[in-house]
């Protein structure tokens, strides 16, 4: 579904990216760990084209995407939830829900019943101002913005921050339900252990630009030294 | 009392034309971040398609309709020709946009010399409410701006063009991961800016003697009405259009035009040294 193939990419001048190698297989739900500054983000951006890209290729559904622009991307079928969420917060649940499926004709841009089946709570709040939402729930109308236009793979960047563990647990729970119901292929950066070992099926870890270890999560769960090995400063 | 409203009347003629120059700018300049220092000259460019249909004999409706037309489609080449190349090169921008002006203004020399020129009135005859007379074209002029300011806010605030050139203000890079082609907004938005400029030339042409340096004379007070209103807002627009054109309007009519200009400079002054963010700027305003 999705390949990556020795990607090189700089951010800010220094080279973030160093030859990162790794596969998604259709409905996988994968995690990227690794401590700040290790190119995790950057690789989500990249993936999306909101990194420029100096060599490597990104093979998405068979087709290299790598010199792509941002909404060709988005509208082959990736959704991207950023870190800090950057939902719209001048528009409503409703707007911000709309802005992904402009590319359809007038009459079906608006969000699919679906999203509010898995997020009741953005149903209520479909015409309040995006902005005035609480954390959890602008990482959920995040998440719903991404999965409005149907993607079939979802980026989720760092979705537990500054969110109370009761709220991570709901929208693992919601994560889990989206890829059952509908084989949604999930790659999450996260820094949440509990969350990955909930949600994940495998866990690769990042090192300066680079891949530098993967193990099922089943491992991670029989021991968890194998992250503090990865994540210790 | 009768010349009090006329006064009134013309200087809110004023204020709408400014408003409509105004906001060619700030729409550009709020999606883009590009300042576009020959927004005059497209102003230009719109009075001086009259002053040609009207050489030619086609008269000024004609012109009316070709000026927001020719001057978008100028646009519309200078964003895919030269714009787009400099993105995010804030100062470049400047540069080239008022080399561009300079270019407009000179080649307008070239063709139809330095010197003023007049067009026939479209609209000669004179309005009478009760006592008061008041040139129906000056009317007209009112009705056109109005319209055209309301749909501009309709476009902006109730469609979804104007929701997805919203989101490409708020947040550019967020806006096409969610599917937007960020690009063919930024055409879209020049295009469309230079038209408004167009358009206000155009109107403008037949009530002043049309100059190659007349672009300048509501470029500037436009880029005012925009710091005092505030940037990155429509309604900010209103507001210092308002202010801008309704004291040099009212302080010419008193006093003198120089006397205007001084006096305006210095409410400018004063509101943004007090407001630097604007009347009506804030932060997180679409």
């Amino acid at each position: 579904m999705l390949i990556v193939n020795d990607l090189h990419a700089s951010y800010g001048g220094s080279l973030a990216l160093q030859g990162v190698d790794f596969s998604l297989k259709p409905g996988a739900i994968k995690a990227l760990m690794g401590r700040n500054g290790m190119g995790k983000t950057t690789l989500m951006r990249a993936i999306m084209g909101l990194v420029k890209i100096k060599s490597g290729t990104i093979r998405f559904q068979g087709k290299e995407i790598q010199s792509l622009r941002s909404h060709d991307i988005a509208l082959r079928g990736i959704g991207y939830v950023p870190q800090g969420r950057e939902i719209f917060g001048d528009f409503t649940v409703l707007e911000n829900l709309r802005l992904p499926l402009m590319r359809r004709p007038r009459n079906q841009r608006n969000a699919p019943k679906e999203i509010f089946e898995y997020f009741p709570i953005l149903a209520e709040r479909m015409n309040q101002r995006a902005g005035t939402l609480s954390g959890g729930q602008q990482q959920m109308l995040a998440i719903a913005r991404a999965l409005a236009p149907n993607p079939s793979l979802l980026l989720l960047d760092e979705p537990s921050e500054g969110l109370q563990p009761s709220i991570v647990q709901e929208i693992v729970d919601i994560l889990l339900a989206i890829n059952r119901d509908t084989g949604l292929t999930i790659l999450i950066v996260e820094q949440n252990i509990s969350m990955v070992m909930d949600l994940a099926q495998t866990c690769e870890f990042m090192e300066r630009g680079r891949i530098v270890g993967a193990c099922p999560i089943e491992d991670i769960r029989a021991d968890e030294s194998i992250i503090a090995k990865h994540m210790s400063v | 009392m009768a010349d009090l409203i006329i006064q009134l009347l013309n200087g809110l003629n004023y204020i709408l034309i400014l408003i409509l120059v105004a906001m060619g700018l700030v729409i550009i300049f709020g999606l883009m971040k590009v300042i576009n220092m020959a927004h005059g000259e497209f102003f230009l460019l719109g009075a001086y398609t009259v002053v040609l249909t009207d050489r030619l004999g086609l008269g000024f409706w004609v012109g009316l309709i070709l000026a927001p037309i020719v001057v978008g489609l100028l646009g519309a080449v200078l964003e895919l020709t030269l714009i787009r190349h400099l993105y995010k090169r804030f100062l470049d921008t400047i540069l080239a946009t008022w080399g561009v002006s300079i270019i407009i203004k000179q080649t307008i020399i070239i063709i139809f010399g330095p010197a003023g020129l007049m067009t026939q009135p479209p609209l000669p005859q004179l309005i009478s409410f009760g006592s008061l007379e008041y040139p129906a074209y000056r009317l007209f002029i009112m009705a056109v701006s109005l319209s055209v300011i309301a749909v501009t806010f309709y476009v902006f605030y109730k469609t979804d063009l104007g929701l997805a050139s919203r989101a490409v203000i708020a947040n550019a890079p967020m806006a096409s991961a969610c599917g937007i082609n960020t690009r063919r907004m930024y055409r879209i938005t020049f295009t469309f800016g230079s038209a408004l400029a167009g358009l206000a030339g155009a109107t403008m042409a037949p009530l002043m003697s049309c100059d190659p340096q007349m672009g300048l004379g509501f470029f500037i007070p436009a880029f005012l009405a925009i710091l005092v209103g505030g940037a990155g807002t429509l309604s900010g627009i209103l507001a210092g259009g308002s202010v801008v054109g309704g004291s040099e309007s009212f302080i010419s009519a008193v006093y003198s035009p120089v006397t205007a200009q001084i006096v305006v400079f210095s409410i400018a002054i004063i509101i943004i040294r007090a407001r630097p963010q604007g009347l009506l700027g804030g932060k997180g305003r679409g």
